[in-house]
């Protein structure tokens, strides 16, 4: 009984919170759910030759594509009809609110995407658990800085489902009209993009935010924290040269920003033709199928700087919450994540496997996109660790001006390294 | 009981996941944070601050003007299809904030109809980041901080407290203005439909004309209605928050960042429930000292009229 009045306690705490953070808006996702319709994938498999009656489990998400949402819930009435258990998909609109007022209300899902920037908090906070010894096939089998993103504080706390990294992806037509190889350096990345900038395109266009920017950082071998993120390492020549660089392509009018040439992100500028190169992941490749299958473009591994290339790897996995943790679950978490389900998964679309033994099978659907999965050998994991997603938002702000011009590359780690000391302490 | 599940959990360092039970109590850490130590919390909650108060000294005042000026409009009896002018008038009030937001984005691009309209060059309004104060001193050559405005004073040089709104919260504005003007109209309007037409007619037969009605008779009749006009719109804007989360998340360069989308992006982006808590605290607190103020205000012309 009492843990039923604090449970209840909690859910109004956290409803305070977004009801502080809401006005009376009628955002009110965070306390419905809104259910997958049932397929009859999942509901109407009869549970094989046993009696019993198997657990019903359910899984959230966020909500993506159709095709998404419907291979897995494919996958998991596959699952259901091998192990008696069924599994229901349940994707939310408002993910992070949504799965707050889960956990705060004691009431999470039993097993749930957890993106690897959110990994720590959630570990921290034991909203997780931990990977039981021997429930997941071949561990070794997945990357290592794979599944190094999603260990903390020395516990593996859940098997990625699959990741993507960032690439240069590039408009054919546009490098063969101006005669331009790819470039492999990041000095021919930007001759290439003053060739390639016209009136009406820019020849380099990427989102003004760490995410897009650290990869110069990296290349260079230099980065705005140090691994364990415990202390600023911003201000480094390697940092200078790679942030001067890239102000010198902005500020030659070479390089743009999506929002200044009316792109709502740089895979819509590939598309729509304001952009000949782009610095963007293999989510790209269904958005510019759907909707420009007539732009004719390709991918190269990021252009490698003084020290080599950089690219971040964003990766996602299913967390099994500690409050409802069951051998079910695991189950289901190993099968979805396997060599079976994670080859499945990721041949409907442009996923990369988490696992280096699917690299052969999945490339042979999808040999184009070969440099993306190259970069998981060098990738640096998109996380860091709980409260420092202020700092990156202080260093994309501080960006911004300083590819505007109003500011140096000194200020701006000046005022990023103040940022980061203050909350690193 | 939420509010005051707010205040206890201000005082903790809970991150929002898990019960708020299980989280340590940290005293007065969060408001230090906010309030007193230097650093990038401190920082992101006055600009949000800043801008929130261009933003409820412009949109209070002019939302308020204008919904009483459309109320006197739409209640005169001569006119034609009035109720016609009052659905289309209503119309943006009662559709959603963050469809509209959508739109109100695509008439701003800077292809957009705005642009094409406006005998001026073409801005990216929801891109642009320099305030309209800063916009303003340029023109008059005034492009940098003068000596005198480069002292900081919490976080910010005066310069920067200076800016006033950027253009993209400008744009925002706007759309506040009008969205909201529809509803406090109705308010209007009713108070308008309370007030003795013969009071009015009394008024044109002296030989006032429709200004001087509208200035001598209508406006200081309609005094209770603006009170709570004003007593909504300052506490409707200073929650401001929807509108901020369609159309930039507090972008370009935290010039929307308002304190309302500070609690959220804290609370549920970065796992930190506690401040946001606080924030909250300090928002309501406040909200409160603007509407004392503004009781103020209004209950010493209510002695004068």
């Amino acid at each position: 009984m009492k843990r039923t009045t604090s449970q209840v306690l909690a859910f109004v705490a956290v409803l305070a919170v977004s009801a502080a953070a809401c006005g009376d808006s009628s955002d009110d996702s965070a306390a419905t759910t809104v259910a997958a319709p049932a397929t009859a994938a999942t509901t109407a498999q009869s549970p094989p030759a046993s009696d019993d009656p198997g657990a019903e489990l359910r899984a959230w998400g966020w909500a993506s594509s159709e095709t998404e949402d419907s291979t897995l819930t494919g996958l998991l009435g596959e699952y259901s009809s091998i192990s008696g258990d069924s599994v229901t998909f349940e994707p939310q609109p408002e993910y992070d609110t949504a799965l707050q007022a889960a956990l705060s209300a004691g009431d999470p899902p039993d097993f749930f995407y957890v993106d690897s920037f959110k990994l720590p908090d959630l570990a921290a906070a034991g909203a997780l658990a931990p990977i039981p010894d021997g429930v997941i096939t071949d561990p070794g089998d997945i990357y290592p800085s794979l599944q190094s993103a999603f260990t903390f504080d020395g516990t593996w706390y859940c098997p990625p489902k699959d990741f993507s990294t960032l690439g240069l992806v590039y408009d054919v037509d546009a490098l063969a009209e101006a005669g331009i190889e790819p470039p492999t350096t990041m000095e021919e990345l930007a001759v290439a993009a003053a060739a390639l900038t016209t009136p009406d395109r820019k020849g380099l266009v990427f989102g003004p935010e760490l995410a897009r920017a650290g990869v110069f950082m990296l290349g260079n071998g230099g980065y705005i924290v140090n691994d364990d993120v415990s202390a600023m390492t911003l201000d480094s020549d390697a940092n200078r040269a790679a942030l001067q660089y890239l102000a010198d392509m902005f500020q030659a009018g070479n390089a743009s920003t999506p929002s200044a040439i009316e792109a709502g992100w740089a895979g819509e500028a590939l598309g729509q033709g304001k952009a000949a190169m782009v610095i963007e992941g293999n989510w790209i490749v269904g958005f510019l199928a759907d909707n420009f299958p007539d732009r004719n473009w390709d991918v190269v591994e990021m252009p490698a700087g003084t020290e080599g290339r950089g690219t971040f790897a964003f990766t996602v996995c299913y967390g099994v919450g500690a409050e409802h943790e069951s051998d079910a679950a695991w189950d289901a978490v190993d099968y979805l994540t396997g060599p079976e389900g994670a080859a499945k998964w990721t041949d409907a679309f442009n996923v990369m496997p988490a696992r280096q033994s699917l690299r052969d099978g999945w490339l042979s659907g999808h040999e184009k996109l070969e440099p993306f999965l190259n970069g998981a050998e060098y990738a640096h994991a998109w996380q860091f660790t709980p409260g420092f997603g202020d700092v990156v938002g202080e260093f994309n702000t501080q960006f911004e001006q300083l590819i505007a011009g109003d500011i140096t590359v000194d200020q701006l780690i000046a005022s990023v390294t103040e940022a980061g000391e203050s909350v690193l302490g | 009981m939420p509010i005051l599940l707010t205040l206890w959990v201000s005082f903790r360092d809970w991150t929002g996941i898990g019960s708020p039970f299980d989280s340590e109590f940290t005293g007065i850490d969060n408001y230090r944070e906010l309030l007193v130590d230097p650093g990038i919390r401190r920082k992101d909650f006055a600009i949000s601050i800043r801008n929130t108060f261009y933003y409820v000294i412009i949109v209070v005042p002019a939302q308020t003007v204008l919904a009483m000026f459309l109320a006197f409009l739409v209640n005169q009896r001569f006119l034609r299809g009035r109720g016609a002018f009052r659905t289309l008038l209503y119309f943006p009030s009662v559709t959603s904030s963050i469809a509209i937001t959508l739109i109100w984005l695509v008439l701003f691009f800077p292809s957009g109809i705005v642009n094409r309209v406006l005998p001026i060059d073409t801005i990216n309004w929801f891109d642009e980041p320099n305030g309209v104060i800063h916009n303003v001193a340029g023109v008059f050559g005034v492009d940098s901080a003068p000596s005198w405005a480069r002292q900081e004073v919490f976080e910010l040089s005066m310069w920067e407290w200076l800016s006033g709104p950027s253009v993209a919260m400008f744009a925002i504005m706007l759309l506040a203005i009008w969205t909201t003007s529809g509803t406090m109209m109705l308010i209007f309007l009713g108070g308008l439909q309370n007030i003795n037409p013969e009071i009015e007619e009394a008024a044109a037969v002296d030989g006032a004309s429709w200004w001087k009605r509208f200035r001598y008779v209508v406006v200081p009749l309609l005094r209770p209605q603006v009170y709570l006009t004003v007593t909504l719109g300052v506490i409707g804007t200073w929650q401001v928050f929807d509108q901020v989360y369609a159309a930039n998340q507090g972008g370009p360069q935290k010039t929307t960042l308002t304190p309302a989308f500070l609690v959220y992006s804290q609370a549920f982006k970065n796992s930190k429930a506690g401040l946001a808590a606080a924030t909250a605290t300090i928002l309501f607190v406040i909200i409160l000292t603007f509407t004392w103020i503004q009781r103020r205000v209004t209950g010493r012309s209510d002695e004068a009229a």
